[in-house]
């Protein structure tokens, strides 16, 4: 009954042969063309590992003499996280409902997916350097950027859970002649509020991941600490700095899922 | 016999309840405020800012097309950065994830040193592995690659754990019934599982590379972000503008690539 | 022929699972192993292949004692030990062919294993026993879009290409319905005769263990208390195999020891 008794292929992801063939020879065209291309200053690179090894030496052991200010970048960080969180918070949940495609008017909703999408396609270090150039240097600065940041994640996420809900909630309440208002905090918020309480501590996580970043544009933080230290070739503090970031990345870790965990 | 007058009141929390959900109310509020006022803020600027801003804004209008073909070639190789990066910390995330994940790990050290790389990993920021590779290498894309690369690693590599210790067991059970060697458990036990949740994974990060490919140029690293920084430091607004609307169209490139792979693999 | 001696199964510090236990199987015959859960059924089969390691006593496979051997040749031991699971145990993302070859996969080189390039002999092998038992026209299909009893034959099928020299059943029909069921339990004990092969199958529902086995074996609690043909399973036997708990049971041999 089964023709071929002796042979078997398993059968390809890519159905058509031709397509299949095509994609595999644009691939390894791309791959050799790019990196036959790449813009590579090879010599500079072999001393790259002499200077690695230089680099490396200054750095060991890590220099902690200048600890209030990286104390003080530190806090300082800190408050921009604390800012940018709190803020972001605030304008996320009006920006999500806005965004949520069940509740929200058509042109309402285009606007608040907008809003969204600028706000998340550009890296927090870009946006920190037009505040920057905007609002001038310092946390304040920063703590716009991070707002901004926030409300590309926050809101987003928030409006897909907003759109998730269970719509049943509303119907009734509507059916029951509630006004707006009460519909919304007696039927969505309740089915809301977990998420938002858990992105609001994931957010501020990441957020004092971030705010270490945009410091090196000088929007405030440690990250202008490391910086300027990169820049004076000290490398024994850069690392301290370091060293204290992914410190501080940790403890922030463990203590969100502490968090979480408790709420849930 | 039902007290009447036990049932004309009605509260959602004990008091217990409520004192706590005031007190965390409290706190949250508390440290807001320590953070608003000790914050180094000049409160004239504040309320300057959205004038600043708008005129920022003015400034940058029209976007100037003049430099188009080079910013459009830093384009490309700020998208050959994150696609190279991304493609070469695929295959080293793999041995990494392998033994991070408890149930593949080889012995308890071997579980300590694949954490370890993760951790270290992930927790430097992408721009911060920039600042030390342009140290090293110098300026130019080079850094900018293994910068990527490094921060790859990290997520990758925890994911795809995360992934493999939740495959199903059973299979492996009746594989190494067979005698299968534990190379080849791997590949016909393991595999199969996590192949649908690597390919998103390793989708999901090349759309995050691209993001972060934009930004290496300002701390020397290479791609686009040299010409911004170019372009801010000699103020040249409506160039700035210019070369913020390819990133946005980079970003969205990178979604619909994205989107459009995920569903067609998955 | 395979021979268990004295075999003791105890996980930690508390009673031992299985209570020194003989067993003797050769030749074509399928055997069924009933008891209530708890019973050690599991365990006694899984000590064969050492998916569980036994705490002391001897298992030989024709002229080869499991329990002493090292992990590179227990590997090479287990590809003459067939074993069919409840769950089926098949990955499920594969086709059903590479579920089939997987069992091969002690014998052939990680090359063919990588590129799926499975031997000519073995796939002429796959695709007879995949006839005979009727999953031919799967070949190509991903195992998770047959049937539970189909999965069961791919997993039987699995077994076979191993060549064993003895094939072990763990509860094979369990999750199947009752024709399902009743298809695989003819089908193990037509191959049985077709092939030579002693199958051991854990069962638990005793019906099926009398029309399809040539001989049954009762477990209590770690111990073999009825070893006959099927007709000498009567009522006073199966409540002898079915009733009590752990407790009364240690009890009962505290008080004979």
């Amino acid at each position: 009954m089964t023709a071929n008794l002796d042979y078997w292929r398993k059968p390809s992801m890519i159905k058509t042969p031709s397509l299949r063939y095509g994609i595999y020879i644009a691939a390894i065209t791309y791959f050799v063309l790019t990196v036959a291309t790449l813009p590579i200053d090879w010599q500079r690179a072999a001393e790259g590992i002499e200077r690695a090894g230089r680099i490396f030496s200054g750095a060991f052991p890590p220099n902690f003499d200048r600890s209030e200010l990286l104390i003080t970048g530190f806090l300082e960080s800190l408050k921009i996280a604390i800012l940018a969180s709190a803020g972001g918070m605030l304008l996320s949940v009006p920006l999500a409902f806005m965004a949520a495609g069940n509740i929200s008017p058509k042109p309402i909703y285009y606007l608040g997916r907008g809003i969204i999408i600028i706000a998340r396609s550009f890296h927090p270090v870009i946006v920190a350097i037009i505040f920057v150039k905007a609002v001038g240097f310092g946390p304040f600065a920063g703590a716009l950027t991070l707002i901004v940041y926030s409300i590309g994640f926050v809101a987003k996420l928030l409006a897909e859970r907003i759109e998730e809900i269970d719509f049943g909630q509303v119907e009734a309440l509507r059916a029951a002649g509630a006004p707006f208002l009460s519909t919304m905090f007696y039927a969505i918020t309740p089915q809301i509020m977990p998420r938002m309480v858990g992105l609001g501590i994931y957010q501020l996580d990441s957020n004092l991941r971030a705010s270490a970043v945009v410091g090196i544009v000088g929007a405030g933080g440690i990250g202008s600490t490391l910086a300027n230290a990169f820049g004076r070739y000290d490398y024994d503090f850069a690392l301290a700095i370091t060293m204290v970031i992914v410190g501080v990345i940790l403890i922030s870790e463990a203590f969100s899922g502490v968090i979480r965990k408790q709420l849930l | 016999m039902i007290n009447q007058n036990t049932l004309d009141s009605w509260s959602r929390y004990t008091p217990v309840q409520r004192m706590k959900r005031y007190g965390a109310f409290l706190a949250i509020t508390l440290v807001v405020v320590w953070a608003l006022r000790s914050i180094d803020v000049i409160w004239e600027w504040v309320w300057d800012a959205p004038v600043q801003l708008l005129d920022l804004f003015g400034r940058m209008i029209p976007p100037d097309p003049t430099n188009l073909p080079s910013i459009l070639e830093a384009i490309w190789q700020t998208i050959n950065i994150a696609t190279i990066a991304t493609f070469i910390a695929v295959f080293l995330s793999l041995p990494v994830a392998y033994i991070a994940a408890q149930n593949t790990t080889p012995n308890r050290f071997t579980l300590w040193i694949g954490r370890f790389i993760l951790v270290s990993s992930r927790s430097v920021n992408t721009i911060i592995w920039a600042l030390l590779f342009v140290a090293i290498f110098g300026p130019g894309i080079i850094a900018g690659i293994i910068a990527i690369m490094f921060r790859s690693i990290g997520f990758l590599g925890k994911l795809l754990g995360e992934a493999i210790e939740e495959i199903d067991p059973n299979p492996i059970e009746a594989l190494e019934a067979c005698g299968a060697s534990r190379f080849k458990i791997v590949l016909y036990g393991i595999v199969p599982q996590v192949l649908p949740a690597f390919f998103a994974i390793s989708i999901l990060r090349w759309d995050i590379n691209l993001r972060e490919s934009t930004v290496l140029g300002l701390v020397g690293a290479g791609g686009i972000g040299i010409i911004l920084q170019g372009a801010i430091d000699t103020f040249q607004w409506t160039e700035v503008s210019m070369v913020l609307l390819t990133i946005l169209a980079l970003v969205i490139f990178g979604e619909v690539v994205s989107t459009f792979l995920r569903r067609r693999i998955l | 022929m395979l021979e268990i001696k004295k075999l003791v199964k105890r996980y930690g510090a508390g009673a031992p699972v299985l209570k020194d236990l003989d067993l003797t199987v050769q030749g074509e015959q399928v055997m069924s192993i009933i008891g209530s859960s708890g019973a050690g059924k599991s365990t006694l089969l899984r000590c064969v292949n050492r998916l569980v390691e036994p705490t002391s006593g001897s298992i030989r496979l024709n002229g080869t004692d499991f329990t002493t051997l090292s992990t590179r040749e227990l590997r090479f031991a287990r590809r003459r030990v067939g074993m069919v699971f409840q769950g089926y145990n098949l990955v499920d993302r594969l086709t059903v062919m590479e579920n089939v070859q997987s069992g091969r996969l002690g014998y052939i080189s990680t090359w063919a294993a990588l590129t799926r390039r499975f031997p000519k002999e073995d796939i002429r092998r796959a695709y007879e026993l995949m006839e005979r038992v009727g999953i031919a026209q799967y070949a190509s299909k991903r195992a998770d879009e047959l049937s539970g009893g189909e999965r069961q034959r791919v997993g039987v099928v699995r077994a076979l290409m191993q060549r064993p020299e003895i094939l072990l059943a763990d509860e094979p029909t369990a999750s199947l319905d009752p024709k399902t069921s009743e298809q695989i339990m003819a089908l193990l004990r037509d191959l049985a005769s077709e092939l030579n092969l002693p199958v051991i199958i854990n069962i638990h529902n005793v019906n099926e263990a009398k029309e399809y086995s040539d001989r049954i074996v009762g477990m209590r609690y770690g111990r073999i208390i009825f070893d006959d043909v099927p007709e000498a399973l009567d009522a006073a036997q199966m409540d002898e195999i079915y009733s009590g708990t752990p407790s009364e049971d240690r009890k009962a041999q505290g008080a004979s020891a």
